[in-house]
C-alpha cells in the first residue's frame, strides 16, 4: 500500500495508507484516548473518546484543486468543521491532526464525564481497580465534578452471570462492544450480544449453556472496565499485589504464553502474555481456567510403597532406594530389554529428556514410548519435524498469499488456539479449506469445507495430490531441486482419475480441485492434521507430505505442515527420543510393551506423567502382569493406583523448564512458586533414580558412546551435532538449566536454546504499549521473559532431499454386519487431572455417543436415550446425542474421562453395529 | 405445534421475499408473537433456529424494537401518543380516560388480558390528535370519553367476535 504524510501535533509522520488516525498517532508517539477502539479489532466508532481535531487542505469545490492561501500553503479546513473520531477516520496525505487542542480536551472531559453519569464508582471493590483504562483515562482527562445528579444514575443488579466462567455488572458497563466484537470478529463464537436501548442497553448471552465459547476469559482482558470479570479471579486480590510469572501452557500443542499471577505462593489468576508467533495476546478458557489443579488438595505429597494392597508414605531416600533396587535386579536377572518407560506428552523437555537417558542409556533399555498404547491410539506420524513448518513463521503476519488446508483436525477442541490464528488469516485475507470426516465449527470460517466419508479420507487426500500433477501445478524448481520419485508417483498414479477419486472419498470434485489450485498457487501454503488424519492411517499423510513437496510448499517460513498431535508438548517429547524408533535399536513402543508385560517378556516399567490404565481394563490388568512399576505423578492417578512406588513430582508452577510447541518453537517458563509440598520437578527425580543405580553392565548401555563428560560438552554446545544416542553418561545436573544446556548440546536441532537465548524478547514491534494507561489494549502482558526459538524442520536444510511416498490406498470395505464407523474425537474439556478444582467442570461432558439424525431415527432413539454398540473387540452401553450435520453411518465418541472406549475400539477406526437399549 | 409446523408455508413465503435468509428476522417475529401472544424465551429460539441464527442476535432484535413484546400484552395493544403535540391537543387526558375507564396505568395489561396500555411517541399524524394505535390501527381524534368507550366497547367485540387479531398490525389497514 503506498504511504500517507500528515502531521500529527507538528510531527511529521509516514504511514500506510489506510491507518486510522489513533494508529498513526500511535506510530508517532502521541497517544490519543480510546475505549472502544482495539487495534486486533475492526473499528466501530462508538465511544467518541478518540474525538480529535482533523485539519485537511481546502478544496475548491469548482476547480477540484486544493485552495492556496497567500503565504502560497494550502488552506487548511477542520473536517466536517467539527471534531472527528480518530479510531475511525482513515489518514490522507497533507492532513493535520491535533490532539492537545482546547477543544479536544473539553470533548475528552465531556466524553469522562457522560460515561461516568451512569458509572457505580465502585473502584475500591472492583477487580479491574489499578488496571483499569476507565481509572486512568478519567484520571488524566477527566473532570474532577459532574453535573450529574447522582441520584440519577442507573440501576441494575450487581454482577449476574453471563455463563458459569464470566459475570457481568451491567452498571459499570460502558457498552464499547469490544466484547461483542471480540466473540463475532475474532472468535468466530457470535454468543454475545445487545438488548434493548439506550440507558436500558446491555450486554446479553442466549447461546445454550450461556457464553458458550472456549475464548470468552479472553472479554474480560479488553473490556476497558470492570464489567466483565471471570468467575475464578472475582474477589481474589487487587492486581498490584500479585506477582506475575512467566509461564507456557502445558495444555494443548499451541503452547500459549502464560502469566501465573502469584499472591505469595498462591495462584491468583491466569493471564495470557504476549506473543504473536504463538498467541498474539489471547488464550483460551483451558489455560486460563485449568491451572487450579496446582493447588488442589489431592496432589501427592510424599514417595508412597506398596505393602500389601496399599500404598503407604515413606520417605523419598526410601523410595528411590527400592526403585533403583528393583529395577537393577529386573536387569541383571532378566535383562535391560525386560524393562520399558511411558512418559506423558505433557511433561517438560527437561524431564523427558532425563527420562529417556535413564532408560535408554542408564537402564540400556530402547523400550520407550509417549503414547499410551491403547487400542483406539493412532500411529504418530510426524511430519511437522521434517517439513516445517519452516523456521520464521509467524501466522500472525499470514493472510492474503496463504493457503491453509486443515486435514482431519478440530482445531477448536484440539489446539484451541488455532482457531483465533486461523480465522486471523482468513480475516486478512487469506484461504482456507476444510476437510474432515465430520462436522467441525472452523468450517465455518472455511472458503470451503470438504466432507470425505469416514474412512475414505485418504481418497480424499490423493484426489489433492491427483488434482495438482493433473492441473500442471507442480512446483518445478523446488521438485527438481529437493524432490524424489516424481516419475514413479505419476505411474503410481496413472490408473487414477481425480473424478474417481473424489467419487469414492464422496466428495466434490470441484472442491477438491479448488482447494488443490488454491492450495498450488498461493505463495505460501499450510497443512494442519490432527487426530481424524492421523486416524485415518499412514496414506492420508503420505498424500499429504506429496501435497507440499509437489507444490514447493516447504522448508521455508510461512509454508509447511504442522501436527496436532495429543498431548501439550508432545513434539518435545519425540524430539527428546521419548519413542521407541529414536535410539540407534528399535525397542517395543507402548503397545506392545502391554503385549509383552501380558506374556512376561517385560518385567519392569517406569512410567512418568501419564495415565495409560485410565479407562483401559486391559492396560490395567498388564500393569498388573509387571513385576515391578513405579509411576511418577502429580496425583495418584488409576496407574499410579496400581505402582509399587509412587513419586510425586512439581507442577509447572513448582519449577521451571521448557516445552516445543506444534510449530518447533522451544518456550520456557519459569517457576512461580516454591515447590507444592517440596516436591521435586520430573527430571530431579529421574536424577536421583539414575544416581542410586549400582553401574549397569556395559553391554546393557549400547547405545551410550561415552563423551568428555556435561562441561566440556557445553562449551562446545554451539556447533555440536551429537545425536539422541551420544549424551554424556554423568548424572551431575543442579539446576534445570544444566538439563536444558544438555539437550541444547545433544538433541539435535536443539543448539542455541539454552534458557539465557530461551529468554530473549524482541523490540516492541508487536506494537502495544501495555503501561500506556492511555493506550489501551487490555490486560494480557507484554513478554519480557523470552518469545523463545523456534527450531529449524529437516525441510529448512536446503540440501535436504525428500521422497514421493503417496500410494494408493488399499480397498475400503464396509464391515457386513457392523455398519457404522466410529471415531473417537478429541474434547478440550475432557475430564482430566488437569481438570481438577477448575470452573471449567460444569462444562464437561458426561460420556456419550454422537448419532446422526438419520441413524436415530432409524434406531427410534431420542436424545439421552441408551444405545448399545458393539465391535469385534467388545460392547458398550452410552446415552445419546444427536448432531444435526453428522453425516449418517458416522458415530463419534467424545474421548472424555470415564468413557470406555478401549472396550469397543479395534483400532483408530471401529465398524459397530447399533442397537437401542432404553 | 410448532411454528413451522403451524405455519410452514407462510415461513416459507417470508424467507423467500429476501436474498438472506436472516433478513427474514422481522417478519418471523412478528408471527411468532402473534403466535403465542408475546415472545417467549422458546419463541425467539425457535426463529433462531428456523433462520439459522444465534440465538443471541435474535433476542437483541426483539429487545431493540419496541413493537417486539417480550413481556405478555393483551389481544388489543393500545399505544398512545403522547409527544409534544398530541400533549397540546389532549393526549394526557385520553390517558387518563383509559385508565381509568379499564382500571390499569400505563404498561399494564387488564386482568381480562383483553387490553394493554402504553405511551409513544409521535404516530405521525398529529393532525388527528389525540390518537392512539390499537395493534397498529389507527384510531384518531379521540377527543370525548365517550369517543374512548365507543372504542373500548368495538374492540372487546371484535375480539370477542373471534376475529383474528394480530398484536404485530399484520391486519392493520394504515
Ligand atoms: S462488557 Fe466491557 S467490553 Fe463489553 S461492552 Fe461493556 S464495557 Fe465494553
Ligand atoms: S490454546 Fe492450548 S496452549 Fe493455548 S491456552 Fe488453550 S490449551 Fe493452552
Ligand atoms: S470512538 Fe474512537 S475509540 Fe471509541
Ligand atoms: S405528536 Fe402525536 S402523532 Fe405526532
Amino acid at each position: 500500500m503506498p504511504d500517507v504524510t500528515l502531521v500529527i501535533n507538528g510531527q511529521t509522520v509516514t504511514v500506510p495508507a489506510g491507518t486510522n488516525i489513533v494508529d498513526a498517532a500511535r506510530a508517532a508517539g502521541v497517544a490519543i484516548p480510546v475505549f472502544c477502539y482495539h487495534p486486533r479489532l475492526p473499528p466501530v466508532g462508538m465511544c467518541r473518546m478518540c474525538l480529535v481535531e482533523v485539519w485537511t487542505p481546502r478544496v475548491d469545490p469548482a476547480t477540484r484543486q486544493v485552495v492556496i492561501g497567500d503565504d502560497g500553503k494550502p488552506v487548511m479546513a477542520l473536517m466536517m468543521g467539527k471534531l472527528q473520531p480518530g479510531c475511525v477516520t482513515p489518514v490522507s496525505d497533507g492532513m493535520e491532526v491535533r490532539t492537545a487542542t482546547e477543544k479536544v480536551h473539553v470533548a475528552q472531559k465531556g466524553q469522562l464525564e457522560f460515561l461516568l453519569t451512569s458509572h457505580p464508582l465502585d473502584c475500591p471493590v472492583c477487580d479491574k481497580g489499578g488496571e483499569c483504562p476507565l481509572q486512568n483515562l478519567t484520571m488524566q482527562f477527566g473532570p474532577s465534578t459532574s453535573r450529574f445528579d447522582y441520584g440519577d444514575k442507573i440501576h441494575f443488579e450487581k454482577p449476574i452471570p453471563l455463563g458459569d466462567l464470566i459475570y457481568l455488572d451491567r452498571e459499570r458497563c460502558i457498552l464499547c462492544s469490544r466484547c461483542v466484537r471480540f466473540q463475532d470478529e475474532l472468535a468466530g463464537d457470535p454468543v454475545l450480544g445487545f438488548d434493548h436501548r439506550g440507558r436500558a442497553w446491555e450486554i446479553i448471552s442466549k447461546s445454550d449453556p450461556p457464553f458458550d465459547s472456549k475464548f470468552s476469559g479472553n472479554t474480560t482482558d479488553i473490556c476497558p472496565v470492570g464489567a466483565l470479570t471471570s468467575a475464578d479471579f472475582r474477589f481474589k486480590a487487587r492486581v498490584w499485589e500479585v506477582r506475575p510469572t512467566a509461564s507456557i501452557c502445558p495444555h494443548c500443542p499451541v503452547g500459549c504464553n502464560l502469566s501465573l499471577d502469584m499472591r505469595h505462593d498462591k495462584l491468583m489468576r491466569v493471564m495470557p502474555r504476549e506473543n504473536d508467533y504463538v498467541n498474539e495476546i489471547w488464550i483460551c478458557d483451558k489455560g486460563r481456567f485449568g491451572m487450579r489443579f496446582i493447588e488442589s488438595a489431592d496432589r501427592l505429597r510424599h514417595p508412597l510403597i506398596r505393602k500389601g494392597d496399599s500404598l503407604v508414605p515413606a520417605p523419598w531416600d526410601e523410595a528411590i532406594a527400592l526403585v533403583a533396587e528393583k529395577l537393577s535386579q529386573i536387569r541383571e536377572h532378566a535383562g535391560a530389554a525386560s524393562l520399558g518407560g511411558l512418559a506423558g506428552p505433557e511433561l517438560p523437555n527437561e524431564d523427558l529428556y532425563l527420562f529417556q537417558k535413564l532408560v535408554r542409556q542408564t537402564l540400556g533399555s530402547p523400550n520407550l514410548d509417549c503414547s499410551t498404547g491403547a487400542s483406539g491410539a493412532p500411529e504418530v506420524v510426524d511430519l511437522a519435524a521434517t517439513l516445517g513448518v519452516g523456521r520464521g513463521t509467524n501466522l500472525a503476519k499470514s493472510g492474503a498469499g496463504t493457503a491453509v488446508l486443515i486435514m482431519g483436525a478440530d482445531p477448536e477442541e484440539e489446539a484451541p488456539l488455532y482457531v483465533l490464528r486461523l480465522r486471523g488469516i482468513v480475516a486478512r485475507g487469506g484461504d482456507l479449506t476444510v476437510i474432515n470426516p465430520y462436522p467441525t465449527k472452523l468450517e465455518r470460517s472455511a472458503a470451503r469445507s470438504i466432507r470425505p466419508h469416514a474412512g475414505f479420507e485418504a481418497f480424499a487426500a490423493l484426489a489433492l495430490v491427483k488434482a495438482v500433477l493433473d492441473q500442471g501445478l507442480i512446483a518445478t524448481e523446488f521438485v527438481t531441486a529437493r524432490v524424489q520419485g516424481l516419475d514413479e508417483l505419476t505411474a503410481r498414479l496413472r490408473e487414477q482419475s481425480v473424478e474417481s477419486l473424489c467419487e469414492t472419498a464422496g466428495v466434490s470434485e470441484a472442491s477438491v480441485r479448488a482447494a488443490a489450485q488454491a492450495f498450488a498457487t498461493a505463495e505460501h501454503a499450510i497443512i494442519i492434521y490432527g487426530r481424524a488424519a492421523l486416524a485415518a492411517g499412514e496414506d492420508v499423510l503420505r498424500a499429504l507430505t506429496d501435497l507440499a513437496l509437489l507444490t514447493g510448499k516447504a522448508g521455508r517460513p510461512g509454508s509447511g505442515v504442522i501436527a496436532l498431535l495429543p498431548g501439550g508438548n508432545a513434539r518435545g517429547a519425540l524430539d527428546m527420543g521419548v519413542h521407541p524408533g529414536a535410539g540407534s535399536r528399535r525397542g517395543m513402543g507402548a503397545r506392545e510393551m502391554w503385549a509383552a508385560a501380558r506374556d512376561g517378556r517385560l518385567r519392569g516399567m517406569i512410567i512418568a506423567g501419564m495415565d495409560p490404565a485410565r479407562d483401559n481394563p486391559a492396560i490395567a490388568a498388564a500393569l498388573d502382569a509387571l513385576e515391578f512399576v513405579v509411576v511418577q505423578d502429580i496425583f495418584l492417578t488409576e496407574t499410579a493406583q496400581r505402582a509399587d512406588v509412587v513419586l510425586p513430582t512439581a507442577s509447572i508452577a513448582g519449577r521451571e523448564g521448557t516445552f516445543t510447541n506444534a510449530e518447533r518453537r522451544v518456550q520456557r517458563f519459569r517457576q512461580a512458586r516454591i515447590p507444592e509440598y517440596n516436591t521435586p520437578a520430573g527430571w530431579e527425580v529421574m536424577q536421583r533414580i539414575a544416581r542410586a543405580l549400582p553401574p549397569g553392565r556395559s553391554e546393557s548401555v549400547t547405545d551410550a558412546r561415552p563423551v568428555a563428560g556435561r562441561r566440556a560438552q557445553r562449551a562446545s554446545g554451539a556447533t555440536a551435532t551429537a545425536t539422541m544416542d551420544a549424551p554424556p553418561a554423568t548424572w551431575d545436573y543442579a539446576v534445570a538449566s544444566d538439563v536444558a544446556d544438555e539437550i541444547a548440546a545433544t538433541v539435535r536441532g536443539y543448539a542455541g536454546t539454552t534458557y539465557a537465548s530461551l529468554g530473549l524478547t524482541r523490540a516492541p514491534e508487536w506494537g502495544r504499549q501495555p503501561d500506556e494507561a492511555v493506550y489501551y489494549d487490555g490486560t494480557s502482558y507484554q513478554n519480557a521473559e523470552g518469545i523463545g526459538i523456534q527450531i529449524a524442520a529437516t525441510a529448512d536444510d536446503p540440501k535436504t532431499v525428500f521422497a514421493l511416498r503417496a500410494r494408493v490406498p488399499a480397498p475400503f470395505t464396509r464391515h457386513a454386519t457392523r455398519p457404522y464407523l466410529l471415531l473417537a474425537v478429541t474434547r478440550a474439556y475432557d475430564g482430566g487431572e488437569w481438570g481438577r478444582e477448575s470452573k471449567l467442570r460444569s462444562r464437561m461432558v458426561p460420556p456419550h455417543v454422537i448419532l446422526s439424525v438419520a441413524d436415530a431415527a432409524a434406531h427410534s432413539v431420542a436424545p439421552g436415550a441408551i444405545v448399545r454398540l458393539e465391535s469385534d473387540a467388545g460392547r458398550i452401553e452410552l446415552p445419546v446425542q444427536i448432531e444435526v450435520t453428522l453425516p449418517q453411518g458416522l458415530v463419534l465418541i467424545p474421548d472424555v474421562c470415564g468413557t470406555p472406549l478401549s472396550t469397543i475400539q479395534t483400532g483408530p477406526q471401529t465398524w459397530v453395529a447399533i442397537s437401542r437399549v432404553a | 405445534m410448532s411454528l413451522l409446523e403451524k405455519s410452514g408455508a407462510e415461513i416459507d413465503a417470508i424467507i423467500a421475499r429476501y436474498p438472506q435468509k436472516r433478513s427474514a428476522v422481522l417478519p418471523l417475529l412478528y408471527l411468532a408473537q402473534d403466535e403465542y401472544g408475546y415472545l417467549t424465551d422458546a419463541a425467539m429460539r425457535e426463529v433462531a433456529t428456523i433462520l439459522d441464527l444465534p440465538p443471541t442476535d435474535v433476542f437483541e432484535v426483539a429487545g431493540f424494537y419496541s413493537l417486539l413484546y417480550e413481556q405478555p400484552v393483551g389481544r388489543w395493544v393500545l399505544q398512545v401518543c403522547d409527544d409534544v403535540p398530541c400533549a397540546f391537543c389532549g393526549a394526557e387526558e385520553l390517558i387518563a380516560t383509559i385508565q381509568e375507564r379499564l382500571g390499569i396505568t400505563v404498561d399494564q395489561t387488564t386482568a381480562d388480558g383483553m387490553f394493554t396500555l402504553q405511551r409513544v411517541k409521535c404516530l405521525a399524524d398529529c393532525n388527528h390528535a389525540p390518537l392512539l394505535q390499537a395493534n397498529l390501527e389507527y384510531h384518531r381524534d379521540l377527543t370525548t370519553p365517550q369517543q374512548v368507550d365507543q372504542l373500548l366497547a368495538a374492540l372487546r367485540r371484535r375480539a370477542e367476535s373471534g376475529e383474528k387479531l394480530s398484536i404485530s398490525g399484520r391486519y392493520a389497514e394504515q
